[in-house]
């Protein structure tokens, strides 16, 4: 009767196996990786977020990966602070769109590909960091028309002139502003 | 003593027990299988492989072991078709496996006690003659290679595979036994 027993439970598990998956865990996709890199859909301009706050993308979780002081001082409006530490350790839904922030670039790529290597599918940073939203939302300078009414939308100041003329703004000067 | 070594001892005392309660430490047992009499030694080693197989599976599939740090040994066609005949060739004679051999000793049977002594003599004469035996030991190699690769099917597959396998012969193995 044992034997029996045995015997169905290791056939049960058998045919489960079957439609269970890989017992491997999930290896880093290197080339996959690179593709994405080289198609460049591992980033976001500071337009393309602007409109994807303003148009409330569902899903969108924008993550800010500076200091809390720094945060404090200034963030990109509904983003949340998360340490690298802390983000490695949340858990995503596949309906997640996650934004990753910060000063320049290469923290928020650095969390891109950590993000990316444990399976998390959507995740894009803000290319050139917290500057590039500045410049190019807050302060766009001989922008077209959507790109000012889309600044407005944020409390920017678009200013008429050439690209070239714009000056790189700090959030130091933002703060003196009151945003 | 690190961890994995006692570790190690502790999986080679209840791999012992376990060989000894079935009743392997008997060449009389062992040499029944080469007769179609007793299967117990299919039967045996083949649940030990289903059973290590299934949770081996199942818990690297729960997240619980990680299979990837699990070492997969080489596979070296030519020098393992050699070692699997001479070890054939061992086990007939002797009617003792080098596992079955050492629970035969440590149950104080003196035939065990031969062939533990044999094992030995000769791992040390194919050491002794290493030197002329190194070409043939190193041809044919194919790396680490599991079922799954070589037969480009996933893992679950041979896994209900090999249970098949198993539930068959024992069914077969039964039938045998009882035939005489």
């Amino acid at each position: 009767m044992t034997h029996r027993v045995l015997a169905v439970l290791a056939a049960l598990l058998g045919v489960l196996a079957v439609f269970a998956g890989t017992p491997y865990p999930a290896k880093l996709d290197v080339r996959a990786l690179a593709a994405e890199i080289a198609a460049e859909d591992d980033h976001v301009t500071a337009i393309e977020l602007a409109q994807w706050i303003r148009d409330r993308k569902a899903g969108l979780r924008i993550f800010d990966l500076r200091s809390a002081e720094e945060f404090g001082e200034y963030h990109v409006p509904t983003a949340k602070r998360a340490a690298l530490e802390e983000l490695v350790s949340m858990r995503f839904t596949p309906a997640d769109t996650i934004v990753l922030i910060s000063d320049g670039g290469a923290h928020a790529a650095q969390a891109w590909v950590l993000l990316r290597a444990s399976g998390t599918p959507h995740v894009y940073f803000l290319r050139g960091g917290l500057g590039e939203w500045l410049d190019d939302v807050m302060n766009p300078v001989g922008a077209s028309s959507d790109v000012a009414a889309l600044s407005r939308y944020f409390g920017g100041l678009p200013r008429s002139g050439t690209p070239s003329a714009k000056t790189t703004n700090t959030v130091r000067e933002m703060k003196r502003r009151g945003c | 003593m690190s961890d994995s070594l006692l570790i190690a001892l502790a999986i080679g005392v209840a791999f012992g027990f376990a060989l000894e309660r079935a009743g392997l430490g008997s060449a009389r047992k062992l040499a029944g299988q080469f007769y179609l009499t007793d299967l117990t030694v299919f039967k045996v080693m083949f649940s030990a492989i289903v059973t290590a197989m299934l949770g081996a599976f199942w818990l690297a599939r729960l997240g619980i072991v990680d299979l990837s740090r699990v070492y997969v040994p080489e596979t070296w066609l030519v020098p393992q078709l050699v070692g699997g005949l001479v070890f054939g060739a061992g086990f007939v004679i002797a009617g003792l496996c080098p596992g079955t051999s050492c629970v035969a000793a440590a149950a104080g049977r003196v035939d065990g006690v031969a062939v533990v002594g044999g094992m030995f003599a000769g791992v040390l004469v194919t050491g002794f003659l290493f030197p002329s035996l190194q070409s043939l030991y190193d041809t044919t190699g194919r790396g680490a290679q599991t079922l799954p690769q070589l037969l480009h099917v996933s893992y679950g597959v041979v896994v209900c595979a090999v249970v098949a396998m198993a539930l068959a012969g024992f069914r077969a193995a039964e039938w045998l036994e009882n035939r005489t």
